[in-house]
């Protein structure tokens, strides 16, 4: 009953196994619609992309057309980066991407670097992805082989070269100017904005970053029109989504749907909860992305304004499943070490803020903590939101926010149950 | 404005009652302590000395650490506070790093000290106290400049006092 | 020019200024650790927070430009609690070791804490342990725990001296500074390192614990050290000069100075002078009527000047020496700050000769005078650290038979017996008034700090006494001078003895 919502664009033949090779993609239809591409004009790709209503699929939902238009209106050097460094918890629809169909990605970016008119491409592929590493590289030498790449791409006077660099496992590089940093062979530490890296990026030249769902959702849009794929999604969130549903869920796994997709179909897609469990809570768009409620989760729809109406994002997709048999102060510990671990130390708030907000929730985890620790939490966590040159400061503050405030109780009847402080305080009363 | 003297009247001109009453309280009291020592308010100093209480701000003792090492970290805020110029010290690079800085050379001059007990408050660490010894004789002017080996380690002290305040239990603590 | 309205100031500045140049230009206080006008920006530390009419955040003011009618401020209670929160951020790891630190008085921590401090700390576990007194090179020692990551001594790096020495390692709060493991810092200009370090991360090894920042008095002079004649200040307190640092100048040195100039106030300490005179009623005698001069080009314009008008004005037959240190290596250039010509005044020296038509010979030793039976003043040069052929020379002229006057600062031994030589301490650059022309004419003007050796005096003042006929006398005041303000802690029991 449930598979009918599911809406494969992308993932249409992901279930072939030979869909990962050039013969297998081209049988599939595969690099047809970069032959369409070439027929058209860049401005036109681009003006189809924008009225497309496509937002950014890594985490922030920008429009990508509207990106793209931001490059100098100039013949001058530019470059395309493709976003696989998938680093938020949660996450893993990048890497099936890349490991089911790397001409795929490879073909929506020869399509995006034919519209922005960049000659030079590179894919920053998350360190720990060693497969997706090899599998991309493998498909990118083939592309070479076949005439994809490289010069004169189809006769169409396009020349196109495209790199795969490895990351080296910094959670930071998945942010566009913390990527481009990695790149440039710097410490992997975002970067000052403005300047914006359409106006000066890579090696200080505009550069246009994408995620790669986001570059591959490009091609249906080439193949069957801006109006089609406006027609799929809610009115400002257009097209479909994978989601990477996890945690307790019966099956776990990658689903495409379309966006608006309410949260609990998704739920349901995935099997629904185990049994005899209850939902308890719900992160929908990677750790980063504030807690949902049981309650809250009931009318929500997977799409960018309802869930940001409910305080939360859509992010990159990754939808976290808690059932009543977590504790909500065990999971802000592992979120708050995950970040702590992870900022760059660049800016004092994040760089100082992360450690504390861990040491704190730790605290109230292994018994040490007091109930005014929460709301110093919540302060902390307020001064460090939107202080800082990136979002990870935001990231860790907002599920440290919402967790707090929305299973208060919670930590404070664990304050209460697991401090020695307090059992001290008892016992002697008694 | 007239003022009127009042004369002595007979009585009063004639002295030897208040002799007589006078001459019996000195001679009960001699009497008194001669026999009944403890009561006695007055000392034989200097074989016997005043005890004054903890909290006198006498001669300065500089504290120690556990180790009997100086608590004092050179950092001269004694020396700014002081109102009559008398602390010198002179600071040294420590070879344990997280001690960093202490003083090779700690000199009070007694005689320019005022005794206000500044320096006891401007201290941050607890490692100059002024303590209830108040006799400072010497032979010459030059003892009267006391240097870190008396102010920390004179005999009196015992072999030195030690401070509330260690900065072993510091790092450890993490504070 | 822009217009644009900090805290209510109208300010007009030009195209590119960034907001933080405007709020110091409008002598707004703006709380900032990161941001170095000679530095690129790096926006980490998060406290120049104000408010932009028109944005609903709050944004940084080193990373925003000013725009047309710009409205900018950081006196709302929202930019102030969030600077109050960004300094607390800075010091939750930061150690409560003022006393110890050498920074204490001249510390940014300490200075913005009195502005934006929390007072009470809310923060109550461990904090994050780093190294502490890490060697960076011969020169600068770092403690990361008290290190708040601004990356200033990075950029300076980086972006001055491109020696790229230092970096930040690891990430997050395990976040330090460091050097590369084959590579200490060890550069000319290591030491402005220290001085745009806000806290007391980095220190310099020789200044460290040598005086608390507070019993400094600081003197803004020129450095004497070469002739491109940084603007500097000068720290000293009675007991002496202590360190030298930059002073923004934007015809020089803009915000930085070299290491070797830093070195240069030691020759002014009085144990390193010759404080007293020898033989000065030489002076009085009716003298010859040949005179050999022999000078260098570290005196001021004023003291060639009446030097040479004195020169002119007496009725001797006078030969004038130019002793040149480092011929081979005097028009050298490192592209920075540092040139060969390590004397302060040489086209001070030379223009006022031409004006005064006096011909400088080359000065290459004694060798030629052995034949002289005239006068001799050899003016020695106050920097002698950068005259390799001092010692040689100066030994050389005591052995002289002529009527010999030397004017010195460094001290000079001499047998006091013989009667022919007689030496007059002379003032420093510290000490007096007057002004360099460094190496491309620029006039700086030096100020007079106070006395270190108190008979000593510049040239033009002993010109002037030379002149007068009350040398004796004026000789005999002189050393019954007391140097101002000095007198040494614990004096009078120490010197008083016996009661």
């Amino acid at each position: 009953m449930s598979k009918a919502i599911e809406s494969k664009l992308l993932t249409e033949y992901y279930d072939d196994p030979h869909y990962m090779s050039f013969e297998g993609y081209t049988k599939r239809k595969g690099y047809e619609v970069l032959k369409k591409a070439f027929k058209m004009k860049p401005e036109e790709i681009v003006a189809e992309v924008k009225a497309s209503g496509l937002r950014g699929r890594g985490g922030a939902g920008f429009p990508t057309g509207v990106k793209w238009g931001f490059l100098p209106k100039n013949d001058k050097k530019r470059f395309l980066l493709c976003n696989a460094d998938e680093g938020e918890p949660g996450t893993f629809k990048d890497r099936m991407m890349m490991e089911k169909a790397p001409h795929q990605l490879i073909e929506g970016m020869i399509i995006s670097a034919y519209a922005v008119n960049a000659h030079k491409s590179y894919i920053y592929i998350r360190g720990e992805y060693t497969d997706c590493l090899r599998i991309v590289k493998e498909a990118i030498d083939e592309a070479y082989a076949k005439g994809l790449l490289g010069k004169n791409i189809l006769g169409s006077g396009f020349d196109h070269d495209m790199d795969v660099y490895s990351g080296a496992g910094a959670y930071i590089c998945g942010e566009e100017t913390g990527m481009i940093s990695s790149l440039e062979g710097l410490k992997g530490q975002p970067k000052l904005k403005p300047p914006f890296p359409a106006i000066q990026g890579y090696l200080k030249f505009p550069t246009i970053v994408n995620n790669v769902e986001t570059l591959a959702a490009v091609i249906p849009i080439i193949e069957k029109g801006a109006d089609f794929y406006k027609s799929l999604g809610t009115e400002k969130s257009t097209g479909t989504k994978l989601f990477s549903v996890s945690g307790d869920v019966v099956q776990p796994g990658n689903y495409e749907v379309e966006l608006g997709t309410p949260l609990m179909d998704l739920i349901e897609l995935c099997g629904g909860l185990k049994p005899g469990r209850s939902l308890k809570a719900v992160i929908p768009g990677g750790s980063s992305a504030p807690v949902l409620t049981a309650d809250e989760c009931v009318d929500a729809t997977m799409d960018y304004e309802n869930l940001s109406a409910k305080g939360s994002m859509l992010g990159s997709g990754a939808v976290i499943v808690i059932d009543d048999s977590h504790s909500m102060v065990d999971l802000l510990t592992v979120i708050m070490h995950f970040y702590h671990h992870e900022s760059c130390g660049q800016c004092t708030p994040c760089r100082e803020g992360t450690g504390w907000l861990e040491k704190l929730v730790k605290g109230i985890l292994k018994g040490s903590g007091r109930v005014e620790d929460l709301d110093l939490i919540l302060r902390v966590a307020n001064n460090m939101k939107g202080r800082t040159i990136c979002a990870l400061s935001d990231a860790a503050a907002l599920p440290a926010l919402s967790f707090v405030e929305k299973f208060r109780l919670e930590f404070e009847q664990h304050i209460r149950t697991q401090s020695p402080v307090r059992e001290r305080e008892t016992t002697s009363h008694a | 404005m007239s003022v009127e003297v009042k004369r002595k009247d007979q009585n009063q001109s004639w002295l030897l009652p208040s002799v007589l009453s006078g001459m019996s309280l000195t001679f009960g009291k001699m009497w008194g302590n001669l026999f009944n020592r403890k009561k006695m308010p007055t000392l034989n100093y200097p074989e016997e000395k005043y005890e004054y209480g903890p909290r006198f701000k006498g001669n300065h003792v500089l504290t120690v650490k556990k180790d009997g090492s100086l608590r004092c970290t050179a950092c001269m805020l004694c020396a700014t506070n002081c109102p009559a110029d008398c602390i010198t010290i002179i600071a040294s690079e420590h070879d344990n790093e997280e001690v960093e800085k202490f003083p090779i050379h700690y000199e009070i001059d007694i005689l320019r000290c005022v005794f206000c007990g500044f320096c006891e408050e401007a201290c941050p660490v607890d490692a100059i106290r002024m303590g209830p010894e108040w006799q400072s004789p010497a032979l010459n002017g030059g003892s009267f400049v006391y240097d870190i080996r008396h102010l920390a380690f004179r005999s009196e002290l015992r072999g030195g006092i030690e401070s509330r305040l260690d900065d072993a239990e510091r790092h450890k603590a993490g504070i | 020019m822009l217009k644009c309205n900090i805290n209510g100031v109208d300010l007009e500045v030009p195209e590119g200024t960034k907001l933080i140049e405007a709020f110091l230009k409008a002598e707004q206080k703006i709380a900032h650790y990161c941001w170095h006008p000679g530095l690129s920006v790096a926006g980490v530390c998060r406290l120049c927070m104000c408010e932009i009419e028109g944005n609903p955040r709050l944004q940084i003011a080193c990373n925003t430009e000013v725009q047309e009618g710009m409205v900018a401020s950081n006196q709302s209670e929202k930019v102030k609690e969030t600077v109050r929160w960004g300094m607390d951020f800075h010091l939750i790891n930061h150690p409560l070791d003022c006393p110890i630190c050498d920074q204490a008085g001249e510390c940014g921590l300490q200075e913005q804490y009195m502005e934006y401090g929390q007072y009470t700390p809310s923060m109550a576990h461990a904090k994050v342990k780093k190294r502490k007194v890490v060697s960076l090179g011969s020169k600068v020692v770092l403690d990361s725990e008290r290190c708040i990551l601004c990356s200033r001594c990075v950029r300076f790096t980086d972006e001055v001296t491109k020696t790229h020495e230092l970096g930040i390692f690891n990430r997050g709060d395990k976040s330090e500074i460091g050097t590369f493991h084959d590579k200490p810092l060890e550069n000319k200009y290591a030491v402005n390192t220290v001085d745009i370090c806000p806290v007391g991360a980095l220190t310099s090894k020789e200044f460290r614990f040598k005086q608390r920042v507070w019993y400094l008095k600081d003197e803004k002079t020129v450095c004497p050290g070469c002739s491109t004649g940084c603007s500097v200040k000068v720290y000293h307190n009675q007991e002496g000069l202590f360190r030298v640092k930059p002073e923004y100048d934007a015809e020089v040195n803009e915000h930085w100075m070299c290491d070797e100039g830093r070195g240069v106030f030691d020759w002014v300490n009085r144990q390193n002078r010759q404080s007293y005179s020898v033989n000065a009623e030489n002076m009085e005698k009716p003298s010859s009527s040949e005179l050999k001069l022999i000078l260098t080009a570290q005196q001021t314009v004023e003291e060639y000047e009446s030097l040479f008008e004195y020169l002119k004005s007496s009725n001797k037959k006078v030969e004038v020496y130019y002793w040149k240190n480092n011929p081979d290596k005097f028009d050298d250039f490192d592209n920075l700050l540092i040139r060969g010509d390590k004397n302060p005044n040489t086209k001070g020296l030379l223009e006022t000769a031409v004006k005064h038509d006096i011909t400088l010979n080359p000065f290459s030793g004694f060798d030629g005078f052995e034949s002289f039976e005239g006068d001799i003043w050899f003016i020695l040069p106050e920097n002698k650290a950068v005259y390799p052929l001092y010692e040689q020379y100066v030994e050389k002229a005591l052995k002289l038979e002529n009527n010999l006057t030397i004017f010195a600062v460094p001290k000079v031994k001499v047998d006091k017996t013989k009667k022919n030589i007689s030496i007059l301490p002379l003032k420093t650059y510290f000490e007096k008034d007057g002004h360099f022309l460094n190496f491309n004419g620029l006039k700086r003007q030096l100020k007079p700090g106070p006395l270190q050796v108190s008979s000593a005096l510049a040239l033009n003042e002993w010109v002037s006494f030379v002149k007068s006929d009350d040398f004796g006398d004026q000789v005999d005041l002189l050393s019954k001078r007391k140097s101002e303000g000095f007198r040494k802690k614990n004096e009078m029991t120490q010197t008083g003895g016996g009661l």
